[in-house]
């Protein structure tokens, strides 16, 4: 078997740079993934897509992204619905700093365009009634943010490719890559031998892995993220709830069930993807805090996922100077859900050798052999 | 309908106990869940589908499945077939998935 270009990995970013490449007119793409679509972290994350970023490469990926999500039914031509429910994030201040830092974001933000805003604690409470406001100083709030069907949203770009001719195989697990005189040359399954001169890395959590087959070293981990889902009630939140300070993420899905989850600091970097206990009593203290209403409802499930984490929390997409045909797309960092669109635009156009819709110097690999300085979002649970 | 009587269990008197059902009064009896006070006044519908809005009733018995979800005293979501029927409890039936405020 051979390909022109395989992919590595099923998830919101390989099925997106998959029909990124079929709907320019690439032929002969194959993905390949160990399960099946959606079953890393796409399926497993929390699906909130947002424009309200503390850097400007960020704000762009998300807006640029959004854009897409907004079309996203009529441009896949998805019989379905991704679900895409538009209704803001409010994003909590709960320190000085964090006041402070939002009113700089706030301006680099609306410097590109993106209408979001400040808020006061009143008008935090306008817009997500049940919320403490006496727990925040104050909020930021842009409607353009909102929350997708993860799954839906991957089948939708997964058929869209194969509707093009994109070869899915699955379940088929890579365990080497074959690299000659720097060029890639083949890749190895567990259940054959692919001949291809170029392979995208978006294995997410294993990206790591992947990399050091074609003999690259990239500065990724993976870090266990935990999250849960309550009963469905009636609608009473548009937003996603957000603080970064105090590690909380809530979110009413249009089923009606909350989906939440936070950080854990002490995370071993493994790919540990159990839940436990402690997450479940520290997610329920923290909820209550801030939307004491929610903190009533039952716990229907719980379950984690790997965050692939970059040292600058921005996604390292392109090429790999010491191997031809190697290509990557991951360290998301927990955010690889929201920039899909871009994620597969961006990877089509440096694969097939077209100018790129945003310099990706500050993307590349590259960034971080130059001892030059990142610039570190800090926006994140 | 109740099992009065059986050939191996007995079945003592029990303490009547008073309640309403969408506002009417109605009586269960001391040991009683919810959702069996209702059954033994003939209600069996309990709850309704979310989609197409059709009767359900009983169904796990074991306050797993949610098909017994009903409002008792303002409270929505009440598993009533594992919760204790109490002296002048309210209960109506829900609709939809059950409203906070
Ligand atoms: C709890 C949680 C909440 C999150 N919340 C959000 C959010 O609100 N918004 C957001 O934007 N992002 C969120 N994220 C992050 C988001 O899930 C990821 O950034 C995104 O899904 C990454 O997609 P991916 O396709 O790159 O990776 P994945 O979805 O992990 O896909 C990688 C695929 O590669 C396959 N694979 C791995 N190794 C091999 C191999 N050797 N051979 C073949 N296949 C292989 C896997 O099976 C997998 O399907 C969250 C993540 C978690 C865990």
């Amino acid at each position: 078997m051979n390909a022109e270009i395989l992919i590595i990995g099923a998830g919101i970013s390989g099925t997106a740079i998959a029909w990124n490449l079929a709907r320019k007119g690439q032929k002969n793409i194959v993905v390949v993934d160990s399960g099946y679509p959606a079953c890393g972290a796409t399926g497993r994350c929390g699906a909130g897509v947002r424009e309200q970023w503390a850097t400007k490469m960020n704000c762009l990926m998300a807006q640029k992204s959004i854009a897409f999500f907004e079309q996203a039914n009529e441009i896949l031509e998805y019989p379905d619905d991704v679900e895409f429910k538009q209704e803001g994030y409010l994003i909590l201040a709960c320190t000085p700093e964090e006041d402070a830092q939002f009113t700089k974001n706030v301006a680099l933000q609306n410097s590109l365009g993106i209408p979001s805003r400040k808020v006061t604690r009143e008008e935090a409470k306008q817009i997500v009634p049940h919320l403490n406001e006496k727990a925040i100083l104050s909020a930021t709030f842009c409607g353009k943010d909102g929350h997708l069907n993860p799954f839906k949203m991957t089948d939708a770009f997964y058929r869209a490719a194969k509707r093009l001719g994109v070869v899915f195989l699955f379940p088929e697990t890579v365990e080497g890559i074959d690299v000659s005189d720097g060029k890639v040359v083949a890749v190895r399954t567990d259940k054959r031998t692919i001949a291809t001169s170029k392979v995208v890395d978006a294995a997410g959590g294993f990206s790591g892995e992947i990399a050091k087959m074609a003999g690259v070293s990239i500065p990724v981990y993976p870090e266990r993220h935990e999250i849960l889902v309550t009963e469905p009630i009636e609608k009473i939140q548009g937003p996603m709830v957000m603080s970064f300070s105090k590690n909380l993420y809530c979110q009413q899905v249009p089923h009606g069930s909350f989906v939440m989850g936070r950080g854990d600091p002490g995370a071993k970097h493994d790919h540990d993807i159990s839940s436990g206990w402690r997450f479940l009593d520290e997610m329920a203290k923290t909820v209550r805090e801030f939307l004491p209403l929610v903190a009533k409802l039952r716990v229907i499930r719980q379950w984690a996922g790997s965050y692939t984490m970059s040292p600058d929390r921005q996604p390292i997409l392109g090429t790999v100077p010491e191997v031809e045909g190697f290509y990557l797309a991951c360290g998301f960092s927990g955010h690889g859900f929201m920039f899909a669109p871009m994620t597969g635009l961006l990877m089509s156009e440096v694969i097939l050798g077209e100018p790129t819709t945003l310099d990706m110097t500050e993307l590349s690999l590259a960034r971080f052999h130059q001892n030059q300085a990142i610039e570190i979002e800090k926006s994140v649970v | 309908m109740r099992i009065e009587q059986h050939p191996i269990l007995d079945f003592p008197e029990r303490k009547p106990i008073a309640f309403t059902f969408e506002g009417g009064p109605m009586l269960g009896r001391e040991g009683d869940t919810i959702a069996a006070a209702l059954h033994a006044n003939g209600i069996s519908a309990l709850s309704e589908s979310s989609e197409l809005h059709r009767p359900r009733g009983f169904y796990c018995a074991i306050g797993n499945c949610s098909s017994c979800h009903m409002v008792v005293d303002g409270i929505p979501n009440v598993k009533t077939c594992i919760t204790p029927l109490r002296e002048g409890m309210a209960v109506t039936r829900q609709a939809g998935k059950g409203a906070y405020r």
